[in-house]
């Protein structure tokens, strides 16, 4: 037992000092979590702020100036471009100036007047869907809006038949921010973690010293606990980075346990640390060892994990795949304890799959990490 | 002090890849406190049978014992007996001297204050207590070996195997590094070393020689000389050696002509053939102003002959004696190819 610790800690120590002095890996691992961040909190967002908005007023009435004028209001849209014929539209969109046209047709205030039902067009560019549907929504709400104006204006009580009333629990503001950050700490664990573990034991099967490392009576446990080790410290280190970060710039809360945090991460950190251990058992060589990682690591920690895309919305095959996805529960976990503040009571399932993968992957590591060179 | 019987034995070791045999029914022993040599060309199964006898790698068949354990059986307890030194060097760059020793001293089990002594007297033996905390990417080749080894002996091994060790390294640094090892010897501990410098066989006390991966010769650097090379060489020097040699392999009595760098090797049997008798022949045909002189067969000697006679016993019942004075063909006066890097 005595001789196990001192070869654990011997080989952890050892692949601290390896880590402390690779300059590279040390940005990769302290670095990046912040550049992603930033990148992710900032740059992924669902929210429309100014977007460009075409105008064809061809009714020039104050029905139709009020309703651009109500466009203008929100923070959504901004008119950029005036159109004299609604067909300049279509050239708009090619030149990609702007993604959305609004053309107010001649009779809308004067059907609004007579008490009847006038239409607008709004002309999107399907082209980048995610654009476009939220255009549709802001719109739609701000036409609402304006029905509901008129029909006062016209002494009508604004009480619809049936109405909406939206209170959206743990992101009340909607904040793009609180829905990518907690994916974003398992994200960049995957990441980093699977990337830099490809690399320690494909480095010394290349290096030669692993050779040296098996003539010695060291056992392949200690050999796979302590090149994880180091990386474990590491994942927490990431770990605290990002969710500090993102309370710190996106005001991201944490509203549950941060032990549950803690053991979370801890169990996350042994799927992909496993993960990372395996690839590069089996193919012994840094370059083939990094792009499978960063394969297996990134694409289904961004697609199938619930990170942006809703696995529930995906094909069943997908869903399937998605199930081993270590990441997917964990970006479970730290929606639940960061914004919905869910406890073990909740979380135990996700929290048990992490478990399992993660046990399933280091031994499956462990197994396949042959201590004879044939 | 000594332990009974050899502490290295195999019998009939063999180990294939494939179809590829690359160590062919090997049987040897190894003595206690032996510098143990073994020679051949890359690919001869050197490395492989270092590996067999490290446990590093199964044999596929016969056995291998070291220090009375078998490889094949329990190689885990094997490892604890040995150092071993691979081929390549195969420490860590990015890592102090020191932190390499620790590192090792940590995989043999080693720990705290002894571990702490046993790096303080491995440094001391191999001379490199003052680039303790120099990194090690920074020291030449010749420290680096050292230090390979030094990692190798921290567990205080009986027997240390190491495979090539002065591969690529100068030949002063390749001369204290054999101090070093002549000094391990004399203190009792086993050494099994595979090299392709002739010189540093020589400070062998025995001498396996690998051919295609069997085991062709085994002996004393002298008794390999005395079988595989018999007779007496001369060295010829002067301006009219290619004259001499065709006339050399025309005599009687001639056993082997050999080019030698700029001079040539006339191995010649003493009772057919005297010094005076070579003399007067060639002065007979008018090559007067060549130097004779006698010289010692080297083990280069005894390797090419060797190797030569191991390639023929490939063909069976071909007898040895068949071959006859300058019937080798062409005879590279080097290293044999691929024996270099």
């Amino acid at each position: 037992m005595h001789a196990f610790l001192v070869r654990t800690a011997a080989i952890a120590h050892k692949e601290l000092l390896h880590f402390l002095r690779d300059y590279q890996a040390i940005y990769l691992a302290l670095g990046m979590p912040l550049v992603l961040v930033i990148l992710f909190g900032y740059a992924v967002t669902f929210d429309l702020e100014q977007a460009g908005l075409a105008v064809a007023d061809q009714d020039r009435s104050s029905a139709s100036r009020r309703l651009v004028e109500a466009l203008e209001a929100s923070d959504a849209f901004r008119v950029d471009v005036v159109l004299q014929r609604p067909d300049e539209a279509a050239a708009l969109f090619r030149r990609g100036k702007v993604k959305a046209a609004v053309v107010i047709p001649r009779g809308f205030g004067a059907r609004l007047t007579r008490g009847g039902t006038a239409a607008f067009q709004l002309l999107l560019d399907g082209a980048d869907g995610t654009v476009a549907r939220t255009t549709l929504g802001y719109m739609s709400g701000i036409s609402q809006a304006q029905t509901l104006q008129l029909l006062a204006r016209a002494g009508l009580t604004a009480d619809l038949p049936i109405e909406t009333r939206v209170r959206t629990w743990y992101n009340p503001r909607q904040k793009s921010a609180l829905f990518i950050v907690p994916g974003l700490v398992a994200f960049v664990l995957a990441i980093i973690a699977v990337l830099l573990t490809a690399l320690t034991v494909a480095r010394e099967w290349e290096r030669g010293s692993m050779e040296q490392l098996f003539s010695t009576p060291v056992g392949r446990l200690p050999v796979v606990l302590g090149k994880l080790a180091p990386y474990v410290a590491l994942g927490f280190l990431q770990m605290l980075l990002v969710v500090t970060a993102g309370a710190w710039l996106f005001d991201v809360p944490l509203r549950g346990s941060f032990l549950l945090l803690v053991l979370a991460t801890a169990l996350f950190l042994f799927c992909v640390l496993g993960q990372g251990l395996l690839i590069s058992v089996v193919t012994r060589n840094q370059q083939v060892a990094t792009q499978v990682g960063a394969m297996s690591a990134l694409l289904p920690s961004l697609l199938l994990s619930g990170f942006i895309f809703p696995v529930e919305n995906m094909a069943w095959p997908l869903q399937l795949v998605a199930r081993i996805v270590p990441a997917r529960y964990m970006i479970s976990v730290l929606r639940g304890v960061l914004l919905q503040g869910r406890g073990l009571a909740q979380l135990w399932p996700d929290l048990l799959a992490l478990a399992l993968l993660g046990l399933l992957l280091v031994l499956g590591a462990t197994a396949r990490f042959k201590r004879r060179l044939d | 002090m000594k332990p009974e019987g050899p502490i290295i034995r195999t019998r009939e070791l063999t180990r294939t890849f494939g179809d590829f045999v690359a160590v062919d029914r090997v049987t040897f022993e190894v003595d206690s406190g032996e510098i143990f040599g073994c020679l051949g060309a890359n690919g001869a199964g050197k490395t492989t049978t270092i590996r067999m006898l490290c446990g590093l790698i199964p044999p596929s068949a016969g056995e291998g014992y070291v220090g009375g354990i078998d490889v094949s059986r329990d190689p885990e307890a094997v490892k604890r007996s040995l150092g071993y030194m691979s081929q390549r060097f195969s420490l860590y760059l990015d890592l102090l001297v020191v932190e390499n020793l620790e590192f090792f001293g940590g995989a043999y089990g080693l720990g705290g204050a002894h571990l702490r002594r046993r790096i303080d007297e491995v440094l001391q033996q191999v001379d490199l207590d003052a680039e303790r905390r120099t990194l090690t990417r920074a020291l030449p080749g010749g420290m680096r070996q050292r230090l390979a080894l030094a990692s190798a002996m921290l567990h205080q091994p009986r027997i240390l195997f190491l495979d090539e060790p002065t591969a690529g390294v100068d030949p002063s640094a390749r001369r204290v590094f054999w101090r070093l090892i002549r000094q391990l010897s004399r203190e009792g501990t086993t050494v099994f070393v595979t090299t392709h410098y002739m010189d540093e066989a020589e400070f062998c006390h025995r001498i396996g020689l690998m051919v295609d991966g069997r085991l062709v010769a085994l002996d004393t650097p002298e008794g390999l000389k005395r079988e595989h090379v018999p007779g007496q060489i001369f060295e010829m020097d002067g301006a009219q050696v290619h004259r001499a040699l065709q006339l050399c392999r025309t005599l009687p009595g001639v056993l082997d002509v050999q080019p030698f760098g700029a001079a040539a090797h006339v191995r010649v049997d003493p009772g057919r053939l005297s010094a005076e008798q070579l003399k007067a022949a060639l002065s007979g045909a008018g090559l007067d102003d060549l130097q004779l002189r006698a010289a010692q067969p080297s083990l280069e000697d005894v390797f090419l002959a060797v190797v030569e006679a191991g390639s023929r016993c490939r063909i069976p019942e071909r007898p040895e004696g068949a071959r006859g004075p300058g019937s080798r063909g062409p005879i590279p006066t080097e290293r044999p190819a691929g024996a270099r890097r």
